[in-house]
C-alpha cells in the first residue's frame, strides 16, 4: 500500500489499486477510455518517485523521457507525485544574446537562460511579446553543447510576434519565454540507429538541433538532413549543413528544391518525398523526424510509415501556425 | 487456457501486428477511405486495443464502445463488405506474424462477435 499526490492532495492507494482508478474514486474527472494500456488516453506525468515499468509501456521513448506514464496501467510500489501535464505557467524573462540573419529571410535569435533552462534540442518554446500574445518556435541549440537557445524565425505577412522579433528586438533586450515542450527530440540509447530528419522551412530549426545533439552524443549510425523548398532562396544555414557533411562522416545533407536553375549537390529537383523514400529505402530499423509545414509532415508520415518504419519511431513536429502569428 | 494474445507474444507482439495492420489499412483502396486525415497515432493506439481486444488479450472494451467508435463511419457508408476486408486483413497481419490457421479463425469469430455492435445495428 502507498500514497500518491496529485492537486496538492494526498491519496491513499488500496493494494492492487492504479493510480487511474484511485483518481477516479476521488472525483477526479481523468480522462480513460480502455483502461488496459493500449489507448493512451490516461496519459499523466510524474512530477516525483519512481514508475511501474509496466506504466510505461507501449509509450515513445521521448514521452517515456519526460516521465509521461499511463494512470490505468500504473500501479505505483513506492510514493509517487503526479499531474495531468505539463504546467503552462512556467515563464520567465531572459536576455536576447544573437540577432542575425542566415539565408532565407530567416532570423537566427540566440537567447541566454540566467538559471537553469531545461530542454531538448528539437522541443519548442514560446516567445511572448505580452501577457496574452506569444508564438512557439523550436530550439536548434544543444543543452549540453551551446550556452543559448537558438530560435529560427520566418518573417510571416502581418505576423504581429515574427515582425516584432525581427525589426523591433535587439541584442540585450529581455524576452520572456516559457518551459520547452514537446516530443521530437533526440533519445540516446540507440547509437547505431539510422536516423531519418526530414521537413520543410524553419522545420529545419528541430531537425538541426535533433542532428546536432545525436552528433554531440557520439550517435554513430547515419544521420540524413532533408531539407525541403520552393526555390534555392528559401534554404537557410545551407553552408553550415554543408560543412557539418564534411566533418562528420556519418552525416548526410540534401537540399531538395522544387524550382532551381543549376542542380549541385546537395541540392537535389527531387521532392522531398521522393529523396525521403530514396534515402530511406527501408526505414523498418530507423527513426524518423518530421519537423515543418503540417500538410507535408502528414504526408512523408504516411509514406515512411507505409515504406515499413514502425510507428513508434515516428516523431513529427507540425508547424500549425497562427493567423497572422 | 491460453488465449491468441499470449500464443502470438503478448505486447511486444501487438505492436508489431499494429505496424503490419495498419500498413495493410492504408493500403487496401477497399477500406483506406475511412482512414484518411486522421491522427495517425492515436488510430495506431486504437488499433493497439482492437487488435489486443480481437486476440483475446487484456482489455475492458465493451460492445458500446465499438458502436460509439464507429457511428460516424456507418453514416459515411460502412458495411459489411468493410468489416469483412478488416477482418481478411487481420488474418493477413496474424499469418505474416506466424500464427497457426486455427488461432486466425478464433479472431476472426472474436471479431465477427461485434460485427452488429460495430456496424450500430
Amino acid at each position: 500500500m502507498t500514497s500518491i499526490v496529485f492537486d496538492d492532495q494526498k491519496i491513499e492507494l488500496e493494494s492492487g489499486q492504479t493510480v487511474l482508478s484511485a483518481l477516479l474514486d476521488r472525483g477526479y474527472d481523468i480522462p480513460n477510455s480502455c483502461q488496459a494500456g493500449a489507448c493512451q488516453t490516461c496519459m499523466m506525468q510524474v512530477v516525483e518517485g519512481e514508475l511501474p515499468e509496466k506504466s510505461q509501456s507501449g509509450l515513445k521513448d521521448t514521452l517515456k523521457a519526460q516521465g509521461y506514464f499511463l494512470a490505468c496501467s500504473c500501479e505505483p510500489q513506492t510514493p509517487l507525485s503526479i499531474k495531468i501535464s505539463q504546467s503552462a505557467d512556467l515563464r520567465s524573462q531572459e536576455t536576447v544574446v544573437g540577432h542575425d540573419y542566415i539565408g532565407g529571410d530567416v532570423l537566427r535569435l540566440r537567447i541566454k537562460p540566467t538559471g537553469t533552462f531545461d530542454f531538448y534540442s528539437g522541443q519548442y518554446l514560446t516567445v511572448w511579446k505580452s501577457e496574452t500574445v506569444g508564438r512557439s518556435y523550436s530550439i536548434a541549440s544543444v543543452a549540453t553543447r551551446d550556452d543559448y537557445v537558438e530560435l529560427h524565425i520566418r518573417r510571416i505577412k502581418d505576423g504581429v510576434v515574427s515582425n516584432w522579433l525581427h525589426d523591433e528586438v535587439k541584442v540585450g533586450d529581455e524576452l520572456q519565454i516559457q518551459s520547452a515542450t514537446g516530443t521530437c527530440f533526440y533519445i540516446p540509447g540507440t547509437p547505431k540507429q539510422n536516423i531519418l530528419l526530414a521537413g520543410t522551412g524553419t522545420g529545419l530549426a528541430p531537425l538541426l538541433g535533433i542532428a546536432s545533439d545525436a552528433l554531440h552524443q557520439g550517435h554513430s549510425g547515419d544521420i540524413h538532413l532533408i531539407h525541403g523548398a520552393l526555390a534555392v532562396d528559401d534554404l537557410y544555414l545551407h553552408q553550415l549543413l554543408i560543412d557539418m557533411a564534411s566533418q562528420y562522416s556519418n552525416f548526410y545533407y540534401y537540399a531538395s528544391v522544387l524550382k532551381v536553375e543549376q542542380v549541385v549537390p546537395p541540392v537535389t529537383t527531387q521532392s522531398l518525398q521522393d529523396t525521403v523514400l530514396a534515402v530511406a529505402a527501408d526505414p523498418a530499423e530507423w527513426k524518423a523526424y518530421l519537423c515543418g509545414s503540417p500538410d507535408i509532415v502528414g504526408q512523408l508520415k504516411k509514406a515512411i510509415f507505409l515504406a515499413g518504419a514502425s510507428m513508434k519511431n515516428i516523431y513529427t513536429d507540425p508547424f500549425i501556425s497562427a493567423n497572422s502569428s | 487456457m491460453s488465449s491468441v494474445y499470449e500464443r502470438i507474444g503478448g505486447e511486444a507482439a501487438v505492436d508489431k501486428a499494429v505496424d503490419i495492420f495498419y500498413r495493410k489499412v492504408l493500403a487496401d483502396d477497399r477500406v483506406n477511405e475511412y482512414f484518411d486525415g486522421v491522427d495517425m497515432d492515436k488510430q495506431a493506439n486504437k488499433q493497439k486495443a482492437f487488435l489486443t481486444m480481437v486476440f483475446g488479450g487484456p482489455n475492458n472494451y465493451t460492445g458500446l464502445d465499438m458502436r460509439e467508435g464507429h457511428k460516424h463511419l456507418v453514416v459515411r457508408g460502412m458495411n459489411d463488405s468493410h468489416v469483412d476486408a478488416i477482418i481478411e486483413l487481420l488474418g493477413g497481419t496474424l499469418a505474416e506474424l506466424g500464427a497457426a490457421p486455427s488461432d486466425i479463425q478464433e479472431v476472426a469469430d472474436i471479431a465477427n462477435s461485434v460485427r452488429d455492435d460495430v456496424l450500430d445495428r
